[in-house]
Formats: structure tokens, sequence, C-alpha cells
């Protein structure tokens, strides 16, 4: 299928006229899709905004079962990520190709923190008996819709945490064809559509930890 | 073309302080005693304002084609449609409405 | 000759080219084979494939319908239970909506023409569109698993709590339609793209021609509304297994709020099924009236306009459900604004045809049967958008008439009106014009047998989805049922004269009607990659007073180094 059209950008396919039309329809194509994560997640913010409008003492109460500091420090890894990722960007518009492969190494390094972190957040509740749903068994909140708020609190961390491991799949593959010089400043396209995916997996976290880890 | 905007390394690194700065902030604001629908308020114009600072410079808005910016703003929008609608339901359930 | 183009400040040389008739060479023929088809990243090919599978989810539906009304022919137990009833008219309506109607035009026709129209070899993601096609076959499948492992029974709407208490496929089916969601938005995203980013030089948004306008209102909708579409099922899955809570009442969540979410999708996907066939009647209209269209910016920014209010008033399908009285009267207010960009579009196409030269050939005729059917299902749904009205109605088999007056009567009479209109393009072959024009007629007294009496039914308190009925209402069922086998003949009709031109049509020129819009300025079938040359524009898209020669320019150099007949008409320079 990738009919090279011209000789001297191989990358280039035969339908597009130039390099450029080929890079900002990937990027527009891209921002289309974040729309449609936009979206996706907005329909459980949306479930978030009514429960809360309807139960404002049951979040209060909930919250505190969260752990702020854990949030706190997950909120600046992702940030860390997040510049890794971009400067992982700037090495292969600047021709670094060691630094491609190093900067999306510390990137998904610090993707796994975030997991590891969220891993010890939900087995504690496990523990607890605060699972999703009708498996529920917490009596330490005295609301009849304790079960809802988790079920909102898992889902939407649920997800956000699938969109991390899919983004460490993603970045695991750039790594690979990093490592054989498929990246230069004449054509890096992948790193950056991951790059804006990682970046609004960041930004749905931002929104996500003052909303379930701050509220009083 | 301004698609293949480098982005300068100082610009990356001021905001990624920035946004730790503000993430700091964040929860310090949470132990303001704010009054109620106010504490939300700022928590979200705080959320608001850093995933402004990511769009325009991590994802590199501020230098791109201003039609990405459009899709962006657009998205949010409709998502506001989507609450703002659905609470006219929600939140008014049994007030009803008097007969004009 | 005035100058524009897309390329800004450099000149184009421009000159004519002649367009090969009865080519030896085609997309058709350009490679074989079974993997040359299911691994083809050629638009067109893809297009002809969801054209199949859709024919295929179209008859399935459609048998089911008809096994539908022949239960209802009598009050009594005909065929089934009523349990089994359920069944079918949730297949039926599940099929019907996601399998066929969604995907009909923006994937089967779409696919096939918004590249050519735009000038472009292929989409701007030729990949993604094949992955597209690969989604809602994997989607279809699991639909069709659930019927296998035990019918769904819900209605195609799934509602809470029905949908997490029956013991039916529930989530296999829902996991097939949240699957070809996916599908949707892909090929959405991909039209979005190729519209802004692929269209030829000189090809202006304003010489756009209004198929493609109503593609770009429909994708936007696809990318805006599927991902809510998503993650409703993606809970209601999540309220079946683990219990969420956030639907069902018995756990401490709202139903009500189910459906806000399922219509605020659904709402706005009756539009990514009606835009699509606007436009394809814009072309049908105008090429047929040989005039040039009246209103194009009116045309082209209604369906912007109806994609946008038409995300505002999903509320309106849920006046007695509960929902407070406040959302219900602003939802019954917003609901009448979506008239008016329907009502500007119906103007516009009357006054294109207005003291044209009106050439009644099959396509125009579904058009006309589009402009008379879609009409009534247009203002009967103005009048369910009144709450007073609604209340008495709603749940009736006046809903039913409403919405079958727009999408069969609206949607599937202008697919067949697109369908017989590039017929000739898709496959180098003329259908039978004699038979073409009979079963349109046959089409046309069929559906109207079956779905008029169910207005009259549903005003004197007929409820819709059951499976028998008192005695009063037995005339009006057995019209109904009468009309629909009458609207079957009229499909297996078509089905057989399309299959046999196939065969042994007569050979289509390239461009049948004198249309003027880029998919007609390339050989019929096709070539490989759409054109021998680079189009380029200088007209309107309906500038009917032009020669068609004028529509031929394409950049001189760039020949791809193929040989042409064609002479050079005449050497231009042109200031892009
Ligand atoms: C002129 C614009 C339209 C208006 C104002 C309108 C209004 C309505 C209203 C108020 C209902 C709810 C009836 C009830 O359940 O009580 C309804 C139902 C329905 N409409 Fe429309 N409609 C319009 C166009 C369309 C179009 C273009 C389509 C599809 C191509 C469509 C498909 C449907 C369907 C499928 C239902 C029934 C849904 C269900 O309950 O299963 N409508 N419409
Ligand atoms: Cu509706």
């Amino acid at each position: 299928m990738a009919e090279a059209h011209s000789v001297d950008n191989p990358r280039l396919l035969h339908h597009f006229r130039n390099a450029d039309q080929q890079f900002s329809s990937s990027k527009l194509g891209m921002w289309l899709f974040l729309f449609t994560e936009i979206m996706f997640f907005g329909g459980l913010f949306v479930a978030y905004i009514i429960y809360r409008a309807w139960n404002p003492e049951l979040f209060t109460m909930a919250a505190t079962q969260l752990d702020t500091m854990l949030g706190a420090v997950n909120t600046v890894v992702l940030i860390g990520s997040s510049l890794t990722i971009a400067l992982a960007i700037r090495a292969a518009q600047t021709d670094k190709q060691k630094m491609i492969v190093n900067y999306l190494l510390l990137t998904i390094f610090l993707a796994s923190v975030f997991l590891v972190i969220k891993y010890f957040e939900y087995t504690h509740k496990f523990d607890m008996g605060i699972f999703p749903g009708a498996y529920y068994t917490f009596d330490g909140i005295d609301h009849p819709k304790a079960n809802v708020f988790f079920s909102i609190y898992y889902m939407m961390t649920g997800l956000h945490g699938l969109h991390v491991i899919i983004g460490i799949g993603l970045m695991i593959w750039l790594v690979i064809r990093a490592k054989i010089g498929d990246y230069s400043s004449q054509w890096y396209t992948p790193v950056e559509m991951c790059g804006l995916y990682w970046h609004i997996v960041d930004i749905i976290w931002i929104f996500l930890f003052p909303l379930m880890y701050l509220i009083e | 073309m301004s698609a293949h905007h480098i982005i300068p390394m100082k610009t990356l690194i001021s905001t990624t302080v920035a946004l730790v700065v503000l993430t700091i902030v964040t929860v310090a604001v949470f132990y303001l005693p704010i009054p109620a629908p106010f504490d939300v308020v700022v928590a979200i114009l705080l959320a608001s304002f850093k995933a402004t600072l990511v769009g325009m410079f991590f994802m590199g808005l501020y230098y791109d084609e201003k039609f990405n910016t459009v899709v962006l703003i657009f998205s949010f929008l409709f998502f506001l449609v989507f609450v703002g609608i659905t609470l006219l339901d929600t939140m008014f359930r049994d007030t009803g409405i008097s007969v004009w | 000759m005035s100058a524009s183009s897309t390329t800004n400040g450099k000149t184009l040389k421009v000159r004519y080219f002649d367009i090969e008739e009865n080519p030896t060479e085609h997309y058709l023929n350009a490679e074989t084979g079974l993997k040359s088809w299911l691994f083809t990243v050629d638009h067109k090919r893809i297009g002809l494939m969801y054209l199949a599978s859709i024919a295929l989810f179209f008859f399935v539906g459609g048998v089911l319908a008809l096994v539908l009304r022949t239960e209802l022919f009598t009050p009594a137990e005909n065929l089934m239970t009523a349990e089994t009833y359920n069944r079918i008219f949730t297949i039926h309506g599940a099929v019907m909506v996601f399998l066929f109607i969604i995907p009909s035009i923006p994937a089967a026709l779409g696919n096939f023409l918004l590249p050519m129209m735009l000038g472009a070899k292929d989409v701007a993601f030729p990949r993604l569109n094949l992955a597209s096609f690969w989604i809602y076959s994997i989607g279809a499948l699991f639909t069709l698993a659930s019927l296998a492992v035990n019918p769904i029974d819900t209605g195609w709407t799934f509602y809470t709590p029905y949908s997490v208490q029956t013991g039916s496929a529930v989530i296999l089916m829902t996991l097939g339609v949240f699957i070809m969601g996916f599908s949707s938005i892909l090929t959405g995203m991909n039209f979005i793209v190729t519209i802004h980013k692929m269209r030829a030089p000189g090809m202006t948004w304003g010489r756009m021609p209004l198929f493609l306008w109503a593609m770009y209102a429909t994708s936007i909708i696809q990318v805006l509304a599927t991902p809510v579409l998503a993650i409703t099922l993606a809970l209601l899955i999540m309220e079946r297994t683990l219990g969420i809570g956030i639907f069902d009442p018995a756990l401490g969540g709202d139903p009500v709020l189910y459906q806000h979410f399922f219509w605020f999708y659904s709402h706005p996907a009756v539009y990514i099924m009606i835009v699509p066939a606007f436009g394809v009647i814009s072309e049908l209209i105008a090429t047929f009236s040989r005039k040039t269209i009246f209103g194009y910016w009116a045309i082209a920014m209604s369906s912007l306009a109806i994609a946008f209010i038409g995300s505002l008033v999903w509320g309106h399908h849920m006046f007695v459900s509960g929902q407070s009285e406040l959302s219900t009267v602003v939802f019954s207010f917003l609901t009448f604004f979506v008239g008016i960009p329907t009502g500007i579009k119906i103007f516009n196409w009357l006054a294109t045809m207005h003291k044209g030269s009106i050439d009644m050939k099959t396509p125009m005729l579904y058009a006309c049967i589009f402009l008379f059917l879609f009409t009534i299902g247009g203002v009967t749904g103005i009048m369910l958008g009144a709450i007073s009205v609604n209340v008495q109605l709603h749940d009736t088999y006046y809903v039913v008439a409403h919405f079958h007056y727009v999408m069969m009567g609206g949607t599937v009479m202008a697919f067949l009106g697109g369908l017989h209109y590039w017929w000739p393009k898709m496959t180098g072959k003329m259908y039978n014009e004699f038979w073409g024009k009979i079963s349109a007629v046959i089409i046309f007294i069929g559906f109207n047998l079956t779905f008029l009496p169910q207005f009259i039914m549903g005003s004197q308190g007929m409820p819709r989805r059951y499976y028998s009925y008192i005695e009063q209402f037995q005339t009006m069922h057995q019209l109904s049922t009468i009309g629909s086998y009458i609207l079957g003949v009229g499909f297996v009709i078509i089905a057989v004269y399309l299959a046999h031109s196939m065969f042994r049509g007569q050979k289509a020129p390239s461009n049948p009607w004198g249309a003027r819009t880029l998919d007609w300025m390339t050989s019929s079938p096709p070539a490989h990659h759409n054109f021998n040359y680079q189009p380029v524009l200088n007209n309107g898209a309906y500038d009917f007073h032009k020669p068609i020669a004028d529509f031929t320019l394409g950049i001189a150099e760039d020949d791809h180094g193929h040989e042409h007949k064609g002479e050079p008409v005449k050497q231009q320079e042109q200031n892009a």
C-alpha cells in the first residue's frame, strides 16, 4: 500500500501531493480522534456531575477514602511524563536518534510508576471491601449510594488507566521503531501523534485529580 | 511549515514548572476554607488553566494551524451542552413549573 | 478564464483532458482475486463492499419485517408467541438502524464518491478506511452471534432497567453495536480530514458538490455523538456484569439518565441517516432539472445547522419518561427549530425544479418520491414535538409511521435514487429504465399502503410493539400487511434487474446524465486511481450553462506518465 511516489521522500504516500499535506492531514485526524476521546470520557464526567449534584454529602464522605497524597504524586508523575514525551518529539525534530529512545523509555517508566501507585490504591480499597457496584461491601460510609460513588470512581480511573496501558504499548512500539532509526526530522509523525494522545491522557487526569481526591 | 515547529526547550521546562506549581496550589486551596460551590469552581478553573497550558505548549496548539484549536474548543462546548441540558432535567425533577 | 486555486501563489499549467469511454482497464479489473477485494485500500472497492454488506442486512431486516407484518395480519397468534415477536422486532430495528441505515449512504455511496468528487485519488487514510470496514464486519459478527445465543428482546433502544434484567444476550448485541460505532467514527474522521485537506486545486468550499457538504455535516455528527453511544453501551455492559448502579434503580441508579445518554447519540443519529440523503437529493434534483441549484449556500449551511440544532433536542423522546417539566418544555421548544433548516432545503429543491427542464429518469422519480414522503415524515415529527400531542401519541403506531416515513420514505428512497444514479459509474453498466420506473411506482404504492394506515391506527390509540390488538384495528393492520408485501415485491424487482444489468446491461457512457460534478469526469467505471490526471476546477459544481468540456481541466505536467488518446484541446496558463 505504501507505494512511494517520490524518490526523495519514501514516506510520502501516493495519494498526497506533498509531505506537508500528509503531515497536517495526520494531525487533523489525530485531533478529531482526541475529540472523540473527550466525548467518550465526557459521558462519565456527565454521570459524575449529575450524581454529585444529587448527593453532594456523599461525595464529601466518600472522598475521604481516597489518598490525596498519592493522587497528587500521580499528577506530578504524569506531568513529568508529558514533558519527557515532548522532549522525545523534540529529539526527533533535531535528529538526535538516541535521545528519542531515551526519552521514550523515561516516559514509559513514569507511566509505569503511575500504574504501580494506582495498583496500590486499588488493592488497598479492595482489602476494605470497596469494590465497584454490586460487589461493594464496605460499611465505613453511611450513605445508601456509596456504591454508586465508587462505581463512578472505578469507571473513570479504570478507563483512564486503560488509556495509560494502551499508551505504554504504543510507546514500546515507538521505541522498537526508533531503535532501527525510523524517525528523523524528515518523518516522525507516529511520535508526534503518540505525544498528542499522551497529553490528552494527562489532561484527563488533571481534571480527575481535583474532582475525585479534593472534595470537602 | 508551521506544523513542524520545534518547541523551544525553555518553553517546555517553564510549562512543566508552571504545571507542578499549579498542582501544589490546587492541593493548597483544598485546605483553605472556601465556601461550598466556590471550592469546586476554583478547582475546575485551576485544572482548566493547567489543561490550557498542556494544550498550548506541550501539544503545540499555540504554533499549529488554528483549526485544530477550533476542534478542541468545539469538543469542550459540546460536552457542556451534554451536561447543561441534562442538568435541566436532573436538577428540576421535583420543582415542576408554574403555568404561565 | 478566471483563476483561483488552493495552491497559493503558484501558477498551474492546465489543459483539457479527454475522458476515455468504455475503458479496458479500470478499478474493477485492476487486480483480481478475493484478496484483492478483502484487503484493498481503494475507497471505491471498500464502498462496494459496504454496499454488498448493507444490501445483505437490508434483506435480513426486510424479511424480519415481513414476518412481523404477517403475524399482525390477525389479532390471533399466527406465527409466533408474544415473546418471539419481541425478539424479532428488536432484531429488525437494531439490524436496520445499526447495520443498514447508518452505514448506508455514508459508508457505501460516500466512500465511493467522496474522493472522486473532490478530485482526489483516495481518502486521507486509506488503511484506516479498510480497518473501518473490518471493524464493521466484526461488530456485525457479534450481533449475529447474539442471535445464535439468545436473541435480544429489549427493543433497539436497550432501555434500562429491562435490559439489565432480561435473560437475552444483551451484552453480545451491545458489544457488536459498540464495535460498529468505532467503524462509524473512523469513517467520519476520514471524511472530515479528506474534505479539509485533499481538495483538488480550484475546489474551493463554495464549489464543493452539495453531497460533500452533507457528508461533512454527517461526519461531524458521527465524530461528535458516537463516542457517547460507546460509553453508554460500555456502562450498560458494566451494569450487567458488575452492577455499577448508575442506570439501575435497584442499585440506586437512575434509568432516565440512561435515556439521556442513549438519545444524546440516537437523536443526532437520525441525522446521520437523513443528512446524507439530503446530499444525494441535491445532486439528483440539480442534474435532472438541468439547472444551477437554487440557494447553494442555504442548502450547504442548513446541513450544518441541522447537525448543530439536532444535537440539542434529544429529550423529545423522553417527554413521558419522568424527566423534569422544565426540560420537557425546553426540548419541545428546541425541537421546532429543526424544522427551519429542513424546510429551507425542501423549498430550495422545489425552487431548483421550478422552470427547470426536468428529465424524469428513475433517480429523479425517487427524488420526487423522497420530497413527498419525507415531507410527511418531517411534518409529523414536528407534530410529535408538541408536548400535548406527544403525550397522546407516544409509543403508538403514529410514531412508528413517523419514523418509517423519514427513514424509509426519506433515507431509503434517496439511497435508491443515488444507487440508480451512480450505478453506471460503479459498474459501467446501465440499469433497465423501464423496470426502474415500474419498481419505483410499486414501492411508492406499497410504502404508502403500509404506513399511512399506521398513522390512523396510532392516532386512534394502537400501541407499538404488541403482537396482538383489539378487533377494531384489524382492517388497518391488514391493509398495512398487504402494503408491506407489495413493497417487498418492488425490492425484488430492483434486485433482479440490477443483478441482470451487471452481466447483460448496456455499457454506460462516462457521463450518462450530463452532470457537472467531478465524479462524472472520469471513465465509467473509473480508473484505479480515479482520474488519469490531476483535476483542476474552474467552475461551480452546478454550472449547467457551461459545456461539459469545461469541467475536464487537469494539471498539464502531472500526467502520471500515462498515454492519453486525447490531444490537448487548448493549452492555457492558469494563474493560481
Ligand atoms: C423534522 C424533524 C424531526 C422531528 C421534529 C422529529 C420528532 C420526533 C419525535 C418528537 C419523536 C418522539 C416520538 C415519541 O416517541 O413519542 C420522534 C421519534 C422518532 N424519530 Fe423523528 N423527528 C424528525 C425527523 C426524523 C428523522 C429524519 C428520522 C430518521 C431518519 C427520525 C427518526 C425517528 C425515530 C427512529 C423515532 C422513534 C424512536 C423510538 O422510540 O424508537 N426522525 N421523532
Ligand atoms: Cu429525535
